[in-house]
């Protein structure tokens, strides 16, 4: 689903992502880890086509991102690490309107339905974002995601700023829309997390992919281990 | 996607009270135009009734010489205006909508008019176009110079970016809703206007409305062209208030110096001059050239003579008096030439740079201009010579002052009908916004 051959972004003499090879299929959930700087960003702004690659490719469900970001917008949906909306609608007015900037026109209940299933208690959803804590955006985030019901879903440290448990419900979020097929990229410091909801791991160093491991086969201490013996 | 963006809008305290503001300066330059149309309005019935008055009054005490009362007549001419010109009051709030003149020399009469608070002519009337010109544009920065800038600094533009398949709807969107919220506040006001100033919805009220509206679309499109480059908040004020320098202040000034050295009119004093001593100079020299001089103008009157070994004559006097505005003639001819020059100057000029054009089409079509001025000055000078030639022959023959039915000397008035130059008016602007939205559009398509 989503695909990265050769990937590479230079920023005049600076590699901030070397030749990067990556597969992540349907119903995958793929964590990166690495320090500030090693390109887990990068990566997923060329997959959201922020920003074109100096070489190779990303590609979601087939079709080159640089080539045409219109198409392949349809199919990821994004969670930025600090999810901004605007402070003067509602909740659900906000992801109303991100909805049908994406083309889909839901109705209330059904809005409800995606805020309450991102973990927004109820009594939040009508009032407007000013009064919201960054958790709480960050929820509005995940349900705009969900919302955009895509083929992908693109996260940078989507966990950062919310509390255990919240982080543990977006835990489950993301495990269900994986049993349902999507394919999901996710950016985060946070290993244990990363051990306990992903698929494979991947740790990046200075622009490079160092190491790809199955996160069946390791412990949350060998993973630390070894992200700290990589980086 | 729109009810949301114009809630979003609405919500917004700041936009709404900027909003509320420019209404309200709307309101109170309303005010102010209803105040100067009462002014005049009051002058001119009280003149109406005052030079009646004051006829009758000097016929009490001169009713033997017809030749001295006429010394002491005053004939009014008013310059009519335009309800219309409550909303620019433009040059009328310096020279004078009602004139009045003996036949006595012109030239010295011309600029002597009423007495004026000079703080007023120093700061200016705040009417409808200088809250139009100068209010609206500060406004529409305000709404406009973050329509991008700020969805990049709230963080919102990412999550925008990777929703949307074309974001730049959702601003299209954005700038048109502040688009007809100003609109709306300016229609609202011209209703108000209608009303409160009682102006009849003619040709020339319909073009001041489609000035306005242009004017304001030229700012909206200026702010679509610098929401373009996607550069900062803070970049996009400083670039949008740079402009609106440029624009209101700067340039005119600029023009303003240019025209005035380009075109210098020395003969704004030595018209005075010449008429003064054209006349003044005469008591102390013979008396027959001054007649003479006074037939070759108005061979007419050849057959009316100084008499002989006389020291004064009603004749010589006039005749003496006729000489301050024909000596002072070629200067005052040149004089408002070059005034002509300066217009057509400004107003070429002005065709580059909306404010100025909407400013000069504003005065125009409330027959506030220059102009107009000009042309009423013109038909002074007309009305001024009908009464000289009519009073002429009755002085010379010493007609007495009853046989003349003095209630018919009313007030004259001169109307000018504002001609309108549809393509002149309006392209320039059209012209100018139409620049700045398809070069923005350009800019767009390439990121």
């Amino acid at each position: 689903m989503l695909q990265a051959t050769n990937l590479t972004k230079k920023y005049g003499e600076q590699t901030a992502l070397n030749s990067l090879n990556l597969t992540i299929k349907e119903g995958e959930i793929f964590a990166l880890l690495g320090q500030n700087g090693a390109g887990k960003t990068t990566t997923i702004n060329c997959f959201l086509g922020f920003i074109e690659p100096s070489s190779g490719s990303a590609s979601i469900n087939g079709v080159s991102v640089a080539e045409n970001a219109l198409a392949t917008k349809k199919d990821i949906a994004y969670i930025p690490e600090t999810v901004m909306l605007y402070p003067n609608l509602t909740g659900i007015e906000n992801l109303a309107f991100f909805s049908q900037l994406a083309g889909f026109k839901y109705s209330d209940e059904q809005l409800g339905g995606f805020l309450s299933k991102a973990g927004l208690q109820n009594t939040a959803h009508t009032q407007r974002l000013e009064g919201y804590s960054k958790g709480m955006r960050q929820k509005v985030g995940i349900a705009i995601a969900l919302a955009k019901n895509a083929k992908a879903l693109l996260l940078d440290e989507p966990t950062s700023g919310l509390d255990p448990k919240a982080a543990n419900e977006f835990s489950d979020i993301l495990r269900e829309l994986a049993k349902n097929g999507t394919a999901v990229l996710m950016a985060t410091h946070d290993i244990f997390r990363a051990r306990e909801v992903a698929n494979r791991i991947g740790i990046m160093k200075e622009g490079n992919l160092v190491s790809v491991v199955d996160a069946a086969t390791i412990s949350a201490n060998e993973l630390e281990k070894l992200y700290l013996q990589t980086v | 996607m729109k009810a949301l963006l114009i809630k979003n809008f609405l919500r917004s305290k700041g936009l709404m009270t900027g909003l509320l503001i420019v209404f309200v300066a709307g309101l109170i330059s309303l005010n102010i135009g209803k105040h100067f149309l009462d002014k005049n309005k009051e002058i001119i019935e009280k003149t109406a009734h005052y030079q009646q008055e004051s006829i009758a009054r000097n016929i009490e005490f001169h009713p033997k010489e017809i030749g001295l009362l006429l010394y002491y007549l005053r004939f009014g001419l008013v310059n009519e205006m335009p309800n219309l010109a409550g909303l620019a009051i433009g040059q009328r709030d310096i020279n004078p909508s009602l004139q009045s003149v003996t036949i006595r020399n012109l030239e010295e009469q011309k600029y002597a008019t009423d007495l004026m608070n000079p703080m007023y002519q120093m700061l200016g009337n705040m009417d409808f176009s200088f809250v139009l010109i100068y209010f609206f544009p500060l406004i529409i920065i305000a709404l406009c110079f973050n329509l991008i800038s700020e969805e990049k600094e709230e963080g919102t533009w990412s999550l925008v970016l990777s929703q949307s398949q074309n974001p730049l709807k959702m601003l299209i969107i954005k700038i048109l809703i502040r688009f007809i919220s100003v609109l709306l506040v300016i229609v609202l006001l011209f209703v108000i206007a209608k009303f409160y100033l009682d102006i009849p919805f003619n040709e020339a009220f319909l073009a001041f409305i489609l000035n306005s509206v242009l004017y304001i679309s030229f700012w909206f499109a200026l702010a679509w062209l610098v929401a373009s480059f996607h550069k900062n908040s803070s970049q996009n004020a400083l670039i949008l208030l740079l402009s609106w320098v440029a624009l209101t202040i700067v340039i005119p000034a600029g023009i303003n110096a240019v025209t005035v050295n380009l075109y210098p009119v020395p003969e704004a004093f030595s018209t005075v001059l010449e008429s003064r001593d054209g006349y003044h100079n005469k008591w102390d020299e013979p008396k027959e050239p001054t007649v003479a001089k006074f037939h070759e103008h108005y061979p007419q009157f050849d057959q009316y003579k100084h008499p002989e070994g006389k020291d004064y004559s009603w004749l010589w006097y006039y005749a003496m008096q006729q000489m301050g505005d024909d000596e002072a003639a070629n200067d005052a001819r040149s004089f408002k030439e070059k005034l002509k020059k300066r217009n057509t100057f400004s107003s070429t000029a002005g065709i580059f740079f909306p404010s100025i054009h909407a400013q000069l089409n504003l005065n125009l079509l409330s027959s506030s201009d220059m102009d107009n001025y000009l042309h009423f000055l013109e038909k002074l000078e007309n009305f001024h010579e009908q009464k000289r030639l009519y009073f002429y022959p009755k002085i010379f023959t010493e007609a007495t002052v009853s046989s003349e039915n003095w209630k018919r000397f009313g007030l004259e008035s001169y109307q000018e009908k504002p001609s309108i130059d549809w393509i002149k008016m309006l392209f320039p602007v059209l012209i100018m916004s139409a620049l700045c939205v398809i070069w923005a559009n350009f800019k767009f398509r390439k990121v």
